[in-house]
């Protein structure tokens, strides 16, 4: 048995060392992405239909405190984005499963077309919202 | 058999969700600003009630089978050890702990969703 190992290696796995191509990062982040919004934005939007369709005086208090709540109003905006994105890498796997852009190259195009389509509606939004 | 149909039931239910929330957004798009009295309307409409009450069910159909991959995926002995081995002892327990934990938040959700749009 040889005892002589050219290679040194790893005995525990440092989470920040390891280099996820673009594509494992839209899957893991849809993940995260889904946890967020099963957690977060699901009772944020059973919070605003509530309110929002109880009474008019509820109704104003939500738009006035989205209005005049930077902190509020960006907990909603960012929410909402998460859910966005969602939607967006799930399209991308939905396609995926149909066996459209299954390839390396393709897989990897679809997930820079995602990113780039979700941070043209993040400065969007962020537009048409504070400035 | 089980594993295929869990497959087809979280893309079904994602479709499903995506024109239920394409639905949503074209109303909130094309009343800008929103309006008490149209967005109560919407609300109040049959088409809403019946579309958000099968949605309150494809999503917790569609949430339960994410939550329970991630759960079988990450929330193992092998993978918690990669963070801390004393707590990766208790792994299978943790996720039970989680499943349980958003099973009854889910059901919780699903029926807060019914009562928020019938009652």
């Amino acid at each position: 048995m040889s005892t002589k190992h050219k290679k040194v290696r790893p005995v525990y796995i440092n989470l920040f060392e390891i280099k996820l191509p673009i594509s494992a990062i839209s899957s893991i982040t849809h993940r995260l992405a889904g946890i967020y919004i099963f957690f977060i934005t699901l009772p944020l939007s059973l919070y605003l239909l509530y309110f929002s369709t109880n009474s008019y005086n509820d109704f104003m208090m939500l738009s006035n405190s989205l209005k005049n709540s930077f902190l509020f109003s960006t907990f909603v905006t960012f929410s909402f984005l998460v859910y966005a994105y969602h939607i967006l890498t799930g399209i991308r796997h939905l396609l995926q499963d149909i066996h459209i852009g299954e390839s390396l190259n393709a897989s990897r195009a679809s997930s820079y077309c995602v990113f780039f389509i979700w941070f043209v509606l993040v400065f969007f939004v962020i537009f048409r919202a504070y400035l | 058999m089980i594993g295929s149909t869990l497959f087809y039931l979280q893309r079904f239910s994602a479709v499903f969700l995506l024109f239920y929330t394409v639905w949503i957004a074209i109303f909130f798009l094309s009343n800008q600003p929103l309006e008490y009295n149209s967005w109560t309307f919407f609300t109040s409409q049959l088409e809403f009630l019946v579309l958000t009450t099968l949605a309150a069910f494809t999503l917790m159909t569609h949430a339960f089978i994410g939550l329970w991959t991630i759960g079988t995926d990450y929330l193992t002995s092998r993978t918690i050890g990669f963070l801390n081995l004393a707590i990766a002892r208790y792994a299978g327990l943790i996720r039970v702990v989680y499943t349980l934990l958003f099973c009854l938040l889910g059901l919780f959700f699903a029926s807060m969703i019914l009562f928020i749009i019938w009652i």
